[in-house]
């Protein structure tokens, strides 16, 4: 079994978990995606669609990790992704069934008659921005500092051919050229450069801001944001060095064999697991003060725009003119599709990954 | 400053914007000197048009309680201790005052009412309160008008 077999069976217990846990980090008027008034938080059939959707979800996630143990020693790469899109897919259908329930109940009660929409904004986000945490880029910098001199150095004294791939058992044998051996470094820029670039783009973007309770969830979110933040730069500056330790590899300072090739892989596994540890906490505080109180009368409440919210995942609002917008079920962020920049955002990444592609192809590996 | 709107209200949307700001501005909240934010980032964070929050802009712009930079961006002018209004203002707003109470007049709503809202809503903002006999106070208010 390949490390990328392995941490694609590693993926599905993950998954399950994440998306059991969704609601318990999902702002109460935000219900499987669909906005409800303050007052409605509490609702029979809110109450009654989150057990269930607990029982569905957790059946999806114990099933996916008993596919995964049975096929442990199925050393087919395709079959570890199989599993998680029947996951993703079983998991979609959770939050489907949930979301039907909870939209008939909206309809049917009108529970938006007598709320008046509310839209809030607070203009000491733009005049006052939070800063963002350069600091927190120097260790992922410095990784890919010390992997270029450390390939400089390496660089004259590498045989003819290399052996690259990200530790793999079969590593493919190419010839040498600057492209083929940096080519993790240049994985290392792209890495950082878009992942900065993005983490930019979301401070730049709205603040979730409940109009039930405006002061304490901005409060919250900019919590959220800062330590959220600072761990997706921490995982970046983790996979930069999964990659510095992978082009040692290359650059035959090491050789690992066996299981112990997926070594490498474990500083980017610890930031993927920090990250949903740190995104969970911020995610659970950011509704704490709002679950701690009791639900008051139904004065103020988002404006009613589940419509824009396809299935409750997917933003298209073509009159929001906001990029970025925070997501409605767990804790992230997603593009708005209905505005071109979002597209540009998209064209240019997808454009960069095929450019990388192209080098790639052109240097022979 | 918290800044809310209801979109499906029916006050438009740039009066709202340029209601809040002109309140923020009495109660002291939104000093001479404060900052805000561009046209196009709140219209970012309301998720309206920028033209809507530009028509807020460009009225209070109008009013003398903003001043629009191409560096300084847009801040606030004036506030309450900035001294007495330009000349003539006061007749216009006085003119709006008239229409105000007459609306309350009209749906019957007594005067010793009437002057305790106003009394509430004057004790919100950044200046002293004077205090006014409800019957002078409605005499003053007719004669003004």
């Amino acid at each position: 079994m390949t490390p990328g077999v392995l941490a694609g069976y590693v993926a599905v217990p993950v998954f399950g978990a994440l998306m059991f846990a969704a609601p318990a980090i999902t702002r109460p008027t935000l219900q499987f995606g669909v906005r409800i008034p303050p007052a409605q938080a509490r609702a029979a059939v809110i109450r009654r669609e989150r057990r269930a959707y607990y029982w569905r979800s957790a059946a999806v996630a114990v099933c996916g990790a008993a596919a995964a143990i049975i096929f442990w020693g199925a050393g087919s790469r395709w079959l570890p992704r199989a599993i998680l899109l029947l996951e993703i897919a079983a998991d979609a259908g959770c939050i489907w069934l949930a979301r039907r329930k909870v939209i008939a109940a909206k309809t049917a009660e009108g529970w938006f008659a007598g709320v008046r929409p509310t839209v809030v904004a607070d203009t000491s986000w733009r005049t006052q921005p939070q800063p963002f945490p350069v600091r927190w880029l120097i260790p992922a910098i410095s990784v890919i500092a010390a992997t270029i001199i450390i390939g400089a150095i390496r660089y004259p004294h590498l045989p003819a051919h290399l052996a690259i791939g990200l530790a793999t058992l079969r590593a493919r044998r190419v010839p040498r050229s600057p492209v083929s051996a940096f080519a993790l470094v240049i994985a290392q820029l792209f890495v950082t450069g878009m992942w900065t670039g993005l983490l930019v783009l979301i401070y730049r973007s709205r603040p979730d801001i409940d109009p039930a309770d405006p002061a304490a969830t901005l409060r919250g979110y900019r919590r959220l944001l800062d330590s959220f933040t600072k761990a997706a730069l921490t995982l970046v500056a983790l996979v930069d060095l999964t990659f510095g330790l992978a082009a040692c590899q290359v650059w035959q300072l090491y050789h690992l064999h066996g299981t112990s090739a997926a070594l490498p892989l474990l500083p980017a596994a610890a930031g993927v697991l920090i990250l949903i540890a740190v995104a969970m906490r911020a995610g659970r505080n950011r509704i704490r003060p709002a679950s701690g109180q009791r639900p008051g009368p139904a004065v103020a409440a988002g404006p009613d725009d589940d419509r824009f919210w396809k299935a409750g995942l997917i933003y298209v609002n073509r009159a929001d003119p906001a990029i970025v917008v925070p997501v409605r079920i767990g804790v992230g962020w997603t593009l708005n599709l209905g505005n071109p920049a979002a597209w540009l955002i998209i064209g240019v990444v997808i454009a960069t990954v095929a450019g990388l592609a192209v080098i790639r192809i052109a240097a022979g590996m | 400053m918290l800044l809310s709107i209801e979109p499906d209200g029916p006050v438009p949307i740039y009066q709202q914007i340029r209601d809040r700001i002109v309140e923020a501005i009495a109660g002291g909240e939104l000093p001479a000197g404060s900052h805000l934010p561009a046209t196009r980032q709140l219209a970012v964070d309301l998720g309206i048009n920028f033209h809507t929050v530009n028509k807020a802009y460009d009225l209070l712009r109008h009013e003398g309680l903003l001043r629009i930079g191409r560096k300084s961006g847009a801040v606030v002018a004036r506030d309450a201790a900035s001294g007495p209004p330009r000349p003539g203002w006061e007749q216009d707003w006085a003119g709006r005052l008239r229409t105000l109470l007459a609306e309350a007049a009209a749906q019957g709503l007594p005067a010793d009412d009437v002057l305790r809202h106003c009394q509430a809503a004057l004790a919100g903002f950044a200046f002293p309160v004077a205090p006014v006999a409800p019957a002078e106070g409605g005499a003053a208010a007719g004669a003004r008008s």
